[in-house]
């Protein structure tokens, strides 16, 4: 008797996987990454417009909340400037049996952004780490002029404060670092406030001048360009990543190919960042 | 005439010009002075409005850091939780089955309230946590997990716990909100009643800071948690403790969609003697030949496990998750130290096994399969056995999850449970008890 119902179940259960497993999706959802979130909107307009059959929604909020989403169910595709913690891999494994699939789409470099009448053009990647975790107050600490740094930062659910955070202020962010909802918003407050200093995609610096990095004391500065994020002489640059919850199918993978294939990273290269391939 | 008129004329006209002249010098005067008068008064009202906004900025911008600062303390603080609420068709007949009933009128079916708990976790600084897990029932409110985590700030590796947590195994460790079948495995509940511990746990992650997917845990316990009465377990009771030790490592295969957990774990403790009746309990060990232990006696309680979970992205995700654990058990029936999933005066050479298969299918539902063994007398099987907790018991488990929306799910699942048949046990273990249980649960997590 018992082994009948185990053979029934079975049955049951295997022709419910195969229908199931077919299922697919028209609409695409993009969520996460601030900075990328100009890159995802044009890619979804270029190619909605050449492919009018696929709706691709895309919005912001931050790699976190993207990653999230991901998490829930809430989207296809998470935006992240940051790669997946461990603990979202976990939390992924838990609810879909997957460990993601993880695509670098483009790369970036993190500029540094500093008033235009700021006297001071040039700081090592310690000198910055510093500058945000509030052991350099003062700008004539650097070589500047004698006045307090105003610090301008991102909110704790974008990648770009994880990633600077894990890779150049390797501590807790000062308090006094104003915490800004976006790049642009960053950008805006720098290029009013003489003393600010703020971070971001290398293609929001409009109206604010690019402060070049060293890596170290010894090492030469460089600014945020083509040439030294590809070749990896600029030393805050990273990766861009989209991810999803399994391998992609029918209108999503079409999408991830176009998006790597020599039409979609021409964009990336017209919005301002750089191209992987 | 005309020309003394003329004349006049002439005379009169000089002098109205001069006094229009005077006149208007006279209002340019007046009107430049009042011009400079209004001048002055705009500016300065201007400046005295532009510094009361500018103070009003100023008090606002203290009250928003104020503000900013009491938020930023919130979102250091989480809450969230779980109720699990459902309902049991027991498929029984002849005896007596699972909850409180009698052979006459036995419970077939019950509503019931499995689970329903609140986490609440504070990050007091960077590195520091506080967790608290309640578990509430409708007479009683237990505590799940009381614990303090210190994160090593320097190298992001190692975690130290305090308190009362999670013993170090793969399902235990694995949420029971997050549980793909209705419950853990039966030799998951006998060997380590109620899941958690009190002690001090450390753990070291050399993933995080050097990518090196390998994972040691390391924890001394008290070792009698779930064990008697309630009022002995918020203490040790034979100041012997207890040692868990597990290390698990990953390995990833990201082109393959692949990804494969080994770990492997060891329990190393004992069971002391408390008391003895008069005249002397008597007990049996891993050959079922009786002994006499004395007061301080300790009892060999130790055992040895290898786990494995392998992830594959196959027309969305699947996974086979197993582990074996082998090794000896002892237990006592005083009311102080008792186990009452193996309440038995025991030593036994136990082992037992599971393999759960799960399959995502599309982005809602997920069909899961297990096969679950533990026996806890390896060294006797079938009419050999003379005592129902030595018989071994295999379980088959099916469940049909269905994620209604990122806070709710609903699991049909279908429990059977076969036991080692010995006559010379008897009773419902002549031929396989009949205990198989269908469950309808509904989750809400948040």
């Amino acid at each position: 008797m018992k082994t009948r119902k185990i053979k029934v179940a079975a049955f049951l259960f295997v022709i419910m996987s195969i229908g199931f497993s077919f299922t697919s999706i028209d609409k695409i959802t993009v969520k996460g990454s601030d900075t990328m979130v100009i890159l995802a909107q044009k890619w979804a307009e270029v190619y909605m417009s050449k492919h009018p059959e696929t709706i691709i929604q895309v919005t912001g909020g931050g790699s976190g909340i993207g990653i999230s989403a991901l998490i829930n169910g809430s989207t296809d595709i998470a935006n992240s400037s940051r790669p997946m913690k461990s603990t979202e891999i976990e939390k992924l494994k838990a609810r879909y049996n997957t460990l993601g699939v993880e695509i670098p789409c483009a790369k970036d470099g993190i500029s540094i952004y500093l008033n235009k009448a700021n006297g001071v053009s040039e700081l090592s990647v310690k000198q910055i780490g510093d500058i945000f975790a509030g052991k350099i107050t003062n700008w004539k600490q650097v070589g500047g002029v004698d006045s307090n740094i105003k610090l301008y930062g991102r909110e704790s659910s974008s990648g770009t404060f994880v990633y600077f955070k894990d890779n150049v202020v390797k501590s807790d962010y000062a308090p006094s670092c104003q915490s800004l909802p976006g790049t642009a918003a960053i950008v805006n407050a720098v290029k009013k406030d003489k003393f600010g200093i703020g971070y971001g995609g290398a293609a929001y610096a409009e109206g604010v001048k690019d402060c070049k990095v060293k890596k170290d004391d010894k090492s030469p500065a460089f600014a945020p360009t083509a040439e030294t994020i590809k070749n990896k002489t600029y030393p805050i640059s990273r990766y861009l990543y989209m991810y999803l919850k399994s391998k992609p199918t029918g209108a999503t993978k079409a999408y991830i190919d176009w998006i790597l294939s020599p039409e979609g990273q021409k964009i990336i290269t017209e919005i301002g960042y750089f191209p992987v391939k | 005439m005309l020309r003394k008129q003329l004349c006049l004329r002439n005379l009169t006209k000089p002098l109205t010009m001069k006094k229009l002249l005077i006149v208007l010098l006279l209002a340019t005067s007046f009107l430049s002075k009042a011009q400079d008068v209004a001048k002055s008064i705009s500016i300065d009202s201007l400046k005295e409005s532009v510094d009361q906004h500018s103070m009003k900025f100023g008090a606002l911008d203290e009250r928003l850091s104020t503000m900013e600062s009491d938020l930023s303390k919130l979102t250091k603080f989480k809450v969230s939780g779980y109720i699990q609420a459902q309902f049991d068709q027991y498929d029984f007949k002849d005896h007596i089955g699972p909850g409180s009933s009698t052979q006459a009128a036995p419970v077939t079916n019950t509503f019931y309230l499995r689970r329903a708990r609140i986490k609440f976790s504070y990050e007091a600084l960077d590195g520091v946590k506080f967790v608290l897990q309640p578990d509430f029932a409708f007479d009683k409110v237990s505590l799940k997990d009381a614990y303090v985590v210190l994160n090593d700030r320097w190298t992001k590796t190692y975690s130290l716990f305090l308190g009362q947590f999670d013993r170090p195994n793969y399902e235990l460790e694995y949420s029971s909100g997050s549980m793909e079948t209705l419950e853990r495995t039966r030799m998951a509940s006998i060997i380590y009643p109620g899941e958690k511990e009190l002690g001090a746990k450390l753990e070291a992650n050399f993933d995080t800071n050097y990518n090196f997917p390998l994972k040691l845990q390391l924890a001394v316990l008290n070792g009698n948690f779930n064990l008697g009465t309630t009022a002995n377990q918020t203490k040790d009771i034979d100041s012997n403790k207890d040692v868990m030790a597990r290390a698990v490592y990953s390995i990833k295969l990201p082109s393959k969609g692949l990804g494969i957990d080994l770990g492997a774990h060891g329990y190393f403790g004992s069971t002391k003697i408390l008391a003895q009746t008069t005249p002397a309990t008597v007990f049996t060990d891993v050959n079922n030949q009786s002994f006499t232990p004395n007061v301080g006696d300790n009892l060999k309680k130790g055992w040895y496990g290898a786990e494995m979970q392998i992830y594959y992205d196959f027309l969305g995700g699947m996974a086979l998750k197993g582990e074996y654990i082998s090794g000896t058990i002892s237990e006592t029936t005083n009311p102080a130290q008792v186990n009452s999933a193996f309440n038995f005066n025991k030593v036994r050479e136990f082992s037992g096994y599971y393999a759960t298969f799960i399959k995502n299918i599309g982005e809602k539902h997920q069909a899961v399969f297990r096969y679950d063994v533990f026996d806890p007398n390896t060294k006797l099987t079938g009419d050999a056995v003379t005592s129902a907790g030595d018989l071994k018991i295999s379980t088959f488990s099916f469940s049909w999850q269905y994620y209604y929306d990122e806070n709710v799910k609903i699991v049909a699942g279908y429990s059977l449970p076969i036991n080692e048949t010995s006559t010379t046990v008897g009773g419902d273990f002549l031929k396989d008890k009949r205990d198989n249980t269908f469950t309808i649960r509904i989750q809400a997590r948040f």
